[in-house]
């Protein structure tokens, strides 16, 4: 769940928005009638849940304090988002394969952040530059691209979390780790199997998953696992 | 006459040895947290920054710096009585340093006054932490709130020695050797310090073999940054004199 979509993209704009709807109603109203009473709670989305609460607060651009609004419009056509986004933003659900697809400029946007995150001494977007929804475009255009990834990752960690999304970050991480042929540690990284079946990533330490998941304002992993499922 | 005074040089020879070792254990303080309270702050640290307490990690009681609950610049609760029964009257510039720079969750080991010599270990295990995953060692720390400490970064995979001044972090130097360590698995950080020469190892494999500009003098503990969520265990320390 990446947050709430625009319906201006262009090109795959339909699928975008259909998807968009599709994630939307699988977090705020229970989920469909043929699933089980008990299946359907457990994979419900309660906005009074402390990590959606966490990433409201963390969310809230309503002060429109971010310094930089022309990078802040870029960075929200590249990866296809409208703002203000509604929390949760993040899920930490990324089935691999099953990426939304970004703007147009996405590609531009990318190169464009790969030379601030690796020229020493730029100012690398934060919630105070770019505000929340300009950061949870980074992420996005980070998820997509192992090289941004690599260079914003350690940029959003040093940030801390009054710039970057811990969610957000999280799920980077573990995507991150993969790529470098490690486990992830969070659990938001799913795969699908032979059968089309959404299948967990390798993952270390499962056992602590919940407290980690929880430091970093993700949902409790039995619920992430229900959505990736869905 | 003889026979008598042989079998008591025999008994005393024998014993030498182990008084020795009686004497070394005597010195080497090995921190256990089994009779601590789970849920509470540990007896034998005191926490000045971030959120000590003890937990439970399969049969063993842990100490837990818990960075789900880290607030940037956010002291330890009872900060300034917690000053006061380390540096006594002397405690106000140490909790002003602290209030300053309170980025990095430190616990300060009431065992030991004033280390200057020998080794330190302690035994970590990684549970999390989106931003941070850090252990450390902390060391020469004096009244002012100055001190060195030396951290395995789980994010970075390296093993730094860090100083802190007047609450401003400099970077000293980093062991050369990168090593992952998978979370949920415990590990050993350890170092030594003879003088102004500082040794560090992380599982026993060498990391730091480095000059410090001055001598160690100052109390211990253990380090953290941000929000950290590493469980300690086994603090040891093994003074020596000069």
């Amino acid at each position: 769940m990446r947050g709430k979509r625009g319906e201006e993209g262009r090109g795959s704009g339909a699928w975008r928005s259909g998807c968009a709807a599709l994630l939307l109603s699988s977090l705020i109203v229970s989920i469909g009638s043929a699933q089980s009473a008990k299946k359907s709670a457990a994979c419900t989305v309660n906005p009074s849940d402390a990590w959606v609460k966490r990433q409201a607060e963390w969310l809230d651009d309503s002060k429109h304090d971010w310094k930089n609004d022309s990078l802040r419009t870029a960075l929200l056509a590249a990866a296809g988002l409208t703002a203000p986004l509604k929390a949760p933003a993040q899920v930490g659900v990324h089935v691999e394969g099953r990426e939304p697809a970004l703007g147009p400029t996405a590609g531009e946007m990318t190169n464009q952040l790969k030379s601030l995150a690796t020229t020493r001494g730029s100012a690398w977007p934060g919630k105070s530059l770019v505000g929340a929804a300009g950061m949870h475009a980074v992420f996005l255009l980070a998820e997509r691209d192992t090289g941004l990834a690599r260079v914003a990752l350690h940029r959003l960690m040093e940030a801390g979390p009054d710039e970057s999304l811990a969610a957000d970050v999280a799920t980077l991480e573990d995507q991150f780790r993969l790529s470098q042929g490690r486990k992830q540690i969070q659990g938001t990284q799913f795969k699908l199997d032979a059968s089309g079946h959404v299948v967990l990533a390798p993952m270390e330490d499962s056992a602590h998953a919940d407290m980690r998941r929880e430091g970093s304002g993700l949902p409790p992993f039995k619920l992430g696992i229900c959505l990736a499922r869905q | 006459m003889r026979s008598a005074i042989t079998p008591l040089l025999v008994s005393l020879l024998a014993a030498a040895p182990a008084l020795a070792q009686s004497a070394t254990a005597d010195a080497t303080k090995r921190v256990s947290f089994a009779d601590e309270t789970v849920g509470r702050e540990p007896k034998t640290f005191a926490p000045m920054v971030g959120s000590w307490v003890i937990t439970k990690e399969g049969d063993r009681k842990v100490l837990f710096i818990d960075g789900r609950v880290w607030r940037r610049g956010q002291p330890a609760g009872g900060l300034a009585d917690k000053a006061r029964e380390l540096y006594g009257a002397r405690n106000e510039d140490f909790i002003e340093s602290i209030r300053a720079f309170a980025y990095y969750p430190i616990a300060v080991y009431k065992g030991i006054d004033n280390f200057e010599n020998g080794e330190i270990s302690v035994r970590f295990q990684m549970v999390g932490g989106a931003l941070d995953r850090c252990a450390g060692i902390l060391f020469n720390v004096k009244p002012n709130g100055d001190y060195l400490t030396v951290r395995y970064n789980g994010t970075e995979d390296n093993v730094v020695l860090w100083t802190f001044n007047n609450g401003v972090r400099k970077f000293v130097n980093r062991a050369p050797t990168l090593t992952p360590l998978e979370l949920g698995t415990w590990h050993t950080l350890r170092i030594s310090i003879h003088g102004t020469s500082l040794k560090s190892w992380l599982d026993d494999k060498p990391m730091h073999d480095y000059t410090l500009p001055a001598p160690v003098s100052g109390k211990i503990g253990v380090w953290s940054k941000t929000d950290s969520m590493i469980e300690f265990d086994d603090f040891t320390v093994k003074p020596e004199a000069k």
